[in-house]
């Protein structure tokens, strides 16, 4: 991921607390957050987030909990959610302690 | 964009009678088997065998099935179900079949009854199969899976229109082949045809989603098909001629096509990030040593041919697919499956605004445990009551078994009646 600006990052830090129901590790330890924009002219944060697969059942909860959780957070931002496949997930994408939370390590 | 599963995703109204009626199904089966076991010690053509197989295959392990594969569907056809009437449809045949079905074995009604319920359950089976290939046309997704299912609900249509000229041939006796050999393609079509390849298409697609194993060679699965397929297409000609080269080679290709759907999942295993395993993935796990041991057993059965023995060994291989396999696996995916779906009917419109439990948090563990540890005790029991020909075990057997039914039924009910408990706003 490019590098972050302060407010970036404290979103990504906020996104730690959305969790996959599934595999209950949070986003950010998974991987799954590839681009955090924050455009305060234009009052907009776009999010640029993968899933582990395209089948995955629980996606678009985890899209909408993101969305509503960074909201909740800037009130006055329009936040966006961008669902991408480019480059497609891999294990190399996982943090250290996502990981260890998979007992992978 | 590609769309993603849950979008597609049909009403849980849908889904969730599946599982009930399943669930009272399995917990029927197992009460059956403890208050019958001399139908395990006799031959299996026996009234009460009969209704307790047809119990466990339509009434269980067919109605979970359904049910699963609607939500499933858009997962792997990446599809909207064509139509949800005809799946509400499809459910009340298949209970009202199966429950009379059940009856009429069970006290050997050869008539009226047997005739209706068949009828029901091919109105059922008709429905089904028509919603499944309107759903795979409109689907894109043109995938190995996808054939798997498309192949597989062919398969269970056969299945039911052979069970049905079977039931007449009952009554009426117009078919040539003694009944004993058509009876063993109608339970291979439906064993092999219909919930293997339903399995090996569903669940080559699930278990690695679930282990989160990517770039897995597909081509193990294509070989699984061909074989499977080609095998029980031989198995019918095979039937009839009665040579036992034609019987060797049916056997070789579907335990060949076995053991590749075996092989990819065991490369999913080994190429899985998620390391630990949940109750359910454990179970599911544990299901595949049954069907190992069936595929032995089967190959027992074709090379020793016992006045005594043979009976109760086919006995021990049908209970070992539809109890050790196939039940095993459902009862383990059930809570893989059932606590998304009903966590998802709950709380999709209240995320972000309410404290929300995880789906894991919809069942409880212990009770799972226990059910996991008393199916295994009592199947283990069934297995040797069979052998040992011994109604004391067979009843503990399906006394244990019906305990664990029980800690089921009680689970996925605490699951399909979930209310969201609290309110409070914690973002």
């Amino acid at each position: 991921m490019r590098k972050l600006n302060n407010e970036e990052q404290n979103i990504f830090e906020l996104l730690r607390g959305v969790i996959d129901p599934e595999l209950m590790v949070n986003i950010i330890d998974l991987g799954l957050v590839y681009d955090i924009r924050h455009k305060p002219a234009d009052e907009k944060i776009e999010i640029e987030i993968t899933l582990t697969s395209p089948g995955c059942p629980m996606g678009d909860v985890i899209m909408e909990d993101a969305k509503q959780l960074i909201e909740n957070h800037f009130r006055n931002f329009k936040v966006e959610i961008l669902l991408v496949w480019e480059p497609a997930w891999n294990k190399e994408m996982l943090s250290e302690a996502g990981k260890k939370a998979l007992g992978s390590i | 964009m590609q769309q993603i599963a849950s979008q597609n995703a049909p009403s849980a109204n849908i889904v969730i009678p599946h599982f009930a009626f399943g669930s009272l199904a399995w917990l029927t089966a197992t009460l059956f088997i403890a208050l019958s076991p001399d139908a395990f010690t006799t031959h299996y053509f026996n009234p009460k065998l009969l209704a307790i197989t047809h119990l466990l295959v339509l009434g269980w392990i067919s109605m979970i099935i359904f049910g699963a594969l609607y939500q499933l569907i858009p997962v792997i056809l990446d599809a909207k179900l064509f139509s949800e009437k005809l799946a509400i449809f499809s459910f009340f045949t298949l209970a009202a079949g199966v429950t009379l079905l059940c009856f009429s074995f069970w006290n050997f009604m050869l008539g009226g009854t047997l005739h209706l319920s068949a009828t029901l359950i091919i109105s059922a089976i008709l429905g089904f199969t028509f919603n499944i290939f309107k759903t795979a046309k409109i689907s894109k997704n043109i995938s190995i899976e996808r054939d798997f299912i498309l192949t597989s609900t062919l398969w269970l249509l056969f299945t039911v229109l052979s069970g049905f000229v079977f039931a007449l041939n009952l009554k009426y006796a117009f078919l040539k082949p003694e009944h004993l050999k058509l009876l063993r393609i109608h339970a291979h079509t439906g064993l092999a045809g219909w919930f293997l390849q339903l399995i090996i298409g569903v669940g080559s697609r699930l278990l690695p989603m679930f282990m989160v194993a990517h770039n897995l060679n597909k081509k193990k699965l294509q070989i699984a098909y061909y074989c499977i397929n080609v095998g029980l297409l031989l198995s019918i000609s095979a039937f009839f001629l009665n040579t036992i080269i034609d019987m060797i080679i049916v056997a070789i290709l579907l335990i060949t096509g076995v053991f590749y759907f075996v092989y990819y999942l065991k490369d999913a295993y080994t190429k899985r990030v998620k390391k630990n395993f949940d109750t359910g993935m454990k179970q599911s796990v544990l299901s595949f040593a049954s069907l190992l041991l069936a595929c032995i057993i089967s190959l027992l059965l074709l090379f020793y041919t016992h006045e005594s023995h043979s009976p109760r060994l086919a006995i021990a291989y049908g209970s070992l697919i539809i109890i050790g396999f196939i039940s095993s696996l459902i009862l383990g995916q059930t809570f893989k499956t059932l606590p998304f779906i009903i966590w998802l009917k709950v709380y999709k419109k209240l995320i972000g605004k309410i404290k929300m439990p995880l789906p894991k948090e919809l069942y409880s563990e212990k009770l799972l445990t226990i059910q996991l540890y008393l199916f295994f005790a009592g199947f283990f029991f069934l297995l040797l009551g069979i052998i040992l020909s011994h109604h004391i075990v067979i009843t503990i057997a399906g006394t244990l078994l019906f305990i664990s039914a029980l800690l089921y039924t009680i689970n996925t009910f605490k699951i399909i009646l979930h209310k969201p408990h609290s309110y409070e706003k914690t973002k």
